[in-house]
């Protein structure tokens, strides 16, 4: 057993090597195997049960330290666990446990008392002798592990060396448990704030690639892309600077921020001019590129701004793919920065804008500007899925990640290429609004008349409330809203499966006769099983009836 | 919820109502409600402002037509502003609504 050696220093008494042995293997099989599936504050716990019974002393103690306060927080305890639960903090250097940290050797304390502890804390508790030594990783402590006894105590070289074996196998498993739980939170927590789904916009293809750095766990690369209630919608790419769980709670904080800013209304120089405002103010620690890209709600105008961030790559139709000519403002969290710029730029049918993290074009091997170049070779007007493949396999290839890529490609589709609209919703006064939304969008995306929109608007509204006023009792139901283009019209169908009850009040004619004059051919069908209103309206500029 | 704002401005004899944001099913009789109140027995003119008014729907034009007639009882003017070309004055002149209160293009 290799672990005698350690404890058996020459010349100093102890018992035997068999007894020593027996002490190693009990914590050995504490540290290494039982416990492993055990978070790391269990962990302690168990480690220190056992060193109580190895050293027979009344109290032992794990403080860890808090690297961003410098205080060493009691973390586990065992025979003084109020210690935990009242959270004490021993600041570094102070009384005994701070004196450990800060010395990084063992300290003995044979008799307490008010001048070598900080707290009354221990005399309080009839506490005598103490012993501390650091928890120690590659040189830098991490923590305190001591001991205490009721009686008093006079700790032999053989404790000391014992307990700062315990403790640097806790110094190692908790380092580990907790980059661990660190990296894993991490993950969770940056996969948790990139959306899912990404929403699915009639007239608009998106998608997007993330990808971390081989080794560093996560970073703060994030992406987002909502509508706002106006119809806009908006979209973000950034790059917090640092790592780790760290930058991706940043991130997510400066996510939530953003989308309220955005929900304020304003351009998007004054959105992220918000931003900076509130991060130079509440988290003035924090910096971070980003790039925010605001489409109208007919997709045919981007308006954007950016905070230090690389530009987007526009790729047109049957043309070579070319930088954005976006003005670079001051990142985000950088005092004393000018006013920020906007950018409009129209945006063709068929157009697609590329946005990207730094990490994409960024290498050891390679210049931003060779990346810039690679990245507009490889970008084309052609669907966003094989965009995103193709620019990884040219730009990421097989080499290992050094930073994290993100990366997000939207493509404004071509009036022809837009699908039916599909909608299913719950037949209850507040869906009428979603559907008005859903229906304006799509219908400025395959190219409506302004006039035609205004018309299906209140033709499709005003079969909707009838489905939501008169089909169902009080079980409810779901109203249905489908549009597809029949060239040259719209064909608008909206339906339910309830049973319409008999027209009362004048204002129920009035919803008909509008339904009628707003569209160019109206048919209302009435079954046992539900009723359909199918509306015919041309697509173009021509008045109805 | 659908939004929409109602804007009161009165004077000794006239009340000024600005309508903006959208009304449909989901918020007309709170949109009925707030004009209710903003009209006493006081005035002698209700002038009823749509220009800022982004949809409206059957649902609207009731609460006109009923705000209409109870005008007519109390012996006060109701005008209507409503811009020329716009959807909602379509529907206010496809419900007839000019027979009960002058449409003005736009306010003073």
């Amino acid at each position: 057993m290799g672990y005698a050696l350690l404890v058996s220093t020459p010349g100093e008494p102890s018992d035997t090597p068999a007894a020593d042995d027996y002490r190693l293997r009990r914590i050995e099989s504490v540290t290494d195997a039982a416990l492993a599936h055990l978070d790391v504050e269990d962990l302690l716990g168990e480690l220190l049960d056992r060193v109580r019974e190895l050293l027979e002393v009344d109290t032992a103690t794990v403080l860890l330290l808090d690297s961003s306060c410098q205080q060493l927080v009691a973390t586990a305890a065992r025979g003084i666990e109020a210690v935990v639960r009242q959270g004490i903090r021993i600041p570094m250097g102070k009384g005994f446990a701070g004196r450990v940290a800060a010395e990084k050797s063992p300290v003995i304390i044979e008799q307490v008392d008010h001048t070598n502890v900080l707290y009354p804390f221990f005399r309080e508790h009839g506490i005598c002798s103490l012993l501390g030594v650091p928890l120690l990783i590659s040189g830098t402590v991490i923590g305190v592990l001591h001991v205490g006894t009721l009686a008093p105590r006079r700790f032999t070289d053989d404790d000391v060396s014992l307990l700062q074996i315990v403790a640097d196998r806790v110094a190692l498993a908790t380092q580990s448990r907790r980059a661990e739980v660190d990296r894993a939170a991490a993950v969770v927590l940056q996969r948790s704030l990139l959306p899912a789904r990404l929403p699915v916009v009639p007239g608009l293809e998106i998608a997007a690639r993330y990808v971390p750095a081989e080794n560093g766990g996560v970073s703060g690369d994030w992406y987002d892309v909502f509508t706002l209630p106006s119809g806009w919608l908006c979209v973000v790419i950034g790059d917090v600077v640092g790592r780790g769980l760290v930058a991706a709670d940043v991130m997510g904080r400066l996510r939530s921020v953003l989308r309220g800013y955005a929900l304020l209304g304003g351009d998007p120089a004054e959105v992220l001019g918000r931003l900076d405002q509130q991060v130079q103010h509440f988290d003035p620690e924090t910096m971070a590129t980003l790039l925010l890209a605001m489409f109208e709600p007919s997709f045919g105008r981007l308006h954007l701004s950016s905070a230090g961030h690389p530009p987007p790559v526009l790729a047109l139709p049957g043309q070579p793919a070319v930088l954005l000519d976006v003005p670079s403002d001051h990142p985000v969290g950088v005092p004393g920065g000018l006013r920020r710029r906007a950018t409009t730029i129209t945006v063709p049918p068929g157009a697609l804008l590329c946005f990207y993290t730094d990490g994409l074009v960024e290498s050891r091997n390679t210049s931003l500007n060779v990346g810039l170049d690679r990245l507009c070779g490889s970008v084309v007007a052609g669907p966003v899925d094989s965009v995103c493949a193709e620019i990884m396999a040219r730009l990421v290839g097989d080499d290992p990640a050094g930073d994290d890529v993100a990366i997000l490609a939207l493509r404004r589709q071509d009036s022809g290429e837009i699908g039916p609209l599909d909608l299913v919703m719950p037949a209850l006064p507040w869906s009428l609004r979603d559907i008005r939304f859903a229906v304006r969008r799509w219908l400025s995306a395959v190219g409506a008349a302004p006039r035609t929109v205004a018309d299906l608007l209140v033709a499709v509204g005003e079969a909707s409330t009838n489905a939501v006023e008169h089909a169902y009792g009080p079980g409810g139901g779901t109203v249905s809203v489908h549009l597809e283009l029949q060239m040259p019209d719209v064909l608008a169908t909206v339906r339910d499966t309830g049973r319409w009850r008999p027209p009362r009040g004048e204002n129920r004619g009035r919803g008909t006769m509008f339904m009628r004059n707003c569209s160019d051919d109206l048919r209302i069908d009435h079954s046992p099983t539900g009723t359909n209103v199918v509306i015919r309206r041309r697509l173009g500029e021509e008045a109805p009836r | 919820m659908t939004d929409a704002r109602v804007e009161v401005s009165a004077e000794s004899r006239s009340v000024r109502i600005s309508l903006s944001g959208e009304i449909d099913l989901a918020n007309a009789a709170a949109v009925e409600d707030e004009i209710r109140e903003a009209v006493s027995n006081q005035p002698v003119i209700v002038s009823v402002d749509l220009t800022d008014l982004n949809y409206m729907d059957s649902a609207g034009v009731r609460i006109l037509f009923t705000l209409a007639s109870r005008l007519q009882a109390l012996r006060i003017t109701l005008e209507l502003i409503v811009p020329p070309g716009s959807s909602t004055r379509r529907l206010i002149e496809l419900s007839g609504f000019e027979s009960l209160a002058a449409l003005k293009p736009a306010g003073p």
